[in-house]
């Protein structure tokens, strides 16, 4: 505990330095747009971690609020001309409200009864945006949406926009930490663990998870915006199935219920989708075949090859191990 | 019999709970003193969990009332029966399997608790004041439950006689004014079980009053101050467990059957 206690700060400080020093080291504009591809995967995969490893319940409807929120700023900003950075905040907000009024119905169930009343709303929300030309434009999509700007600062090519949202991932990793280590995300565990028994102990279940959702679903309206002003570009597709499972593979493959994990497995998904793109269709496949694999021989993600080796490591040295486990704070899931 | 004694802590009255055409608990009328510890026994069937589950709110009763603490209780969900210091075990074990045995008692400790999420973000003062509380009171609580040097362990990679301290440990957690235990000497060897009546001795001796349902007539009778028993969902007895063991009626019932149960 002891060595642990000093190596983990020193370890999360390396890998931010590492992080901030990345796009210097890409070299051409095609690989630091990968690395702000990765960034968003990360945070959107994040928000979803929320409720698929916090909570315990696999939500299909993710990919429609990462759109309500593209499509909240996007509107703002080309009709009514709001500053991008006006829209943020926005579509955070409305896509929590989107959340907060599916959350309040699809939460009366839970387990795949709640997924599937999910995949309904979320396939609701895409027909809307596609049928309702005269605010989205439907399939045509929205274009020339203006690039995001802070003062005299332009997010308008892939350097800057890495930063940004490489500061909203750290930003979200420290509220989902803070989360594990409060008394709400302690909530959130013992609901996922065991909801009868969280309740005897005074947890309003319901409202426990209606607040995951809700703030799950406010971070990626935040990113589905910040996609928009980076894309300049977006079409109903956002909301479309691959991005449900996009995010689902990114979650599952890196490790739920951990930090570390979803920003490794958006690393994981960016790198193979880009570096398979010579097997064109077949890379869902892949993906599909990787995600099964994943469920099957490593339940607990990419992350927990590294708890593997450290329990073997620490079995070798005769120091207590910590059987299959995350560490306490980050809350593993099973 | 209604009438608010001081020292009341639990009134049933007249509580049923019927499923379809099956009357599980009938007319039941019953109360607990603050500081006792009261057994609920009977034969298999006879209602006792039934009971058990209206009294910490995750089945609504059909008929009848439930007072906790001079406040009527009847038909509140579980979670407002926790939040009032209501807490249970339940009869197949029951605990935070994924989660380590400190994490299991601090995440219990919900209802004492007050900092959330935002407090936790900005890392502000009250919020470090109340988790090395929180966590000197998770470690007292395991080390009163035995279970002090099992703190970093999964709670499903315990013993089951670990798991089973566990859930008391869960329970004591939430700082309970009334601990309802659903069997916790099943599956325990006599050695366990009189580790179980010392720690229900303890739990006693902080204050907290205990209604128990269990079978290990040992346990039920060096433990309880006072046995209710159960028939068919019917009251049929009531009293010290010198007397109630030895009432004819409560013999026919229950231990005159035992042997063939067994």
């Amino acid at each position: 505990m002891n060595t642990n206690s000093h190596a983990q700060p020193l370890a999360i400080a390396g890998g931010v330095a590492a992080l901030a020093v990345l796009p210097f080291l890409a070299g051409n504009a095609y690989l630091e747009h990968l690395l702000v591809l990765w960034m968003l995967y990360a945070l959107l995969a994040l928000s979803l971690n929320i409720v698929i490893g916090y909570l315990g319940e696999l939500t299909f409807g993710h990919a429609a609020f990462v759109g309500v929120g593209a499509y909240t700023s996007a509107i703002l900003s080309t009709q009514l001309g709001l500053p991008p950075l006006l829209g943020l905040p926005l579509a955070g907000l409305v896509a929590a409200a989107f959340g907060l009024v599916i959350g309040y119905a699809a939460l009366r169930v839970v387990g795949p009864q709640f997924a599937i009343l999910t995949l309904g709303f979320g396939a609701i929300l895409f027909t809307i945006t596609n049928h309702w030309v005269d605010l989205t434009r439907g399939p045509m999509g929205i274009t020339d949406i203006p690039p995001m700007a802070i003062g005299p600062l332009a997010f308008d090519s892939a350097r800057p926009t890495y930063y940004l949202v490489l500061a909203l991932v750290l930003a979200t990793a420290w509220l989902c930490h803070a989360l594990v280590g409060s008394r709400t995300g302690r909530a959130f565990l013992a609901v996922r663990e065991n909801a009868p028994l969280a309740a005897s102990l005074g947890i309003n279940v319901f409202h426990t998870k209606l607040m995951g959702f809700v703030a799950a679903t406010a971070i990626a309206g935040i990113g589905g915006a910040i996609y928009a002003h980076y894309i300049r570009v977006i079409t109903p597709d956002i909301m479309g199935v691959h991005n449900v499972a996009a995010l689902i593979i990114v979650v599952i493959i890196g490790g739920r219920g951990t930090i570390l994990g979803p920003i490794l497995g958006a690393l994981v998904y960016i790198g193979l989708l880009e570096s398979l793109r010579v097997a064109g269709p077949l890379r869902m496949v892949i993906f599909a075949a990787l995600l099964t694999g994943t469920v099957v021989f490593l339940p607990g993600g990419l992350v927990s090859l590294w708890q593997r080796w450290r329990n073997a490591h620490r079995s070798e040295n005769n120091l207590p191990a910590t059987p299959t486990g995350l560490p306490s704070t980050e809350g593993g899931a099973k | 019999m209604n009438a608010a004694n001081a020292g009341e802590i639990l009134a049933v009255s007249n509580l049923t709970r019927i499923f379809g055409g099956l009357t599980a608990v009938r007319d039941v009328t019953m109360t607990v003193q603050a500081g006792e510890v009261v057994g609920l026994i009977g034969p298999n069937g006879a209602g006792k969990t039934t009971l058990f589950n209206m009294l910490g709110g995750s089945l609504p009763p059909s008929s009848g009332s439930i007072r906790f603490a001079g406040t009527d209780c009847t038909g509140a969900p579980s979670h407002v029966m926790g939040q009032r210091g209501v807490s249970r075990t339940f009869q197949i074990t029951s605990l935070f399997p994924s989660l380590t045995a400190l994490d299991n008692v601090r995440s219990a400790a919900y209802r004492t608790t007050r900092t959330g999420w935002g407090a936790a973000i900005l890392r502000s003062a009250a919020y470090r004041r109340e988790e090395a509380e929180l966590r000197r009171k998770a470690l007292e609580i395991l080390a009163f439950c035995d279970l002090d040097h099992r703190a970093d362990t999964l709670a499903d990679a315990m013993s089951y006689g670990e798991q089973r301290r566990l859930e008391i440990a869960i329970a004591l957690a939430a700082e309970p004014r009334l601990l309802l235990l659903d069997e916790p000497a099943a599956g325990m060897n006599p050695e366990e079980g009189q580790r179980l009546v010392e720690m229900i001795r303890r739990i006693r001796a902080r204050d907290v009053t205990v209604l128990l349902v269990e079978h290990h007539m040992r346990v039920v009778a060096s433990v309880c101050d006072r046995l209710v028993v159960l028939d068919h969902g019917v009251k049929i007895a009531e009293g010290p467990p010198s007397q109630v063991l030895n009432d004819p009626e409560v013999i026919r019932v229950y231990l005159g059957r035992e042997p063939v149960d067994a």
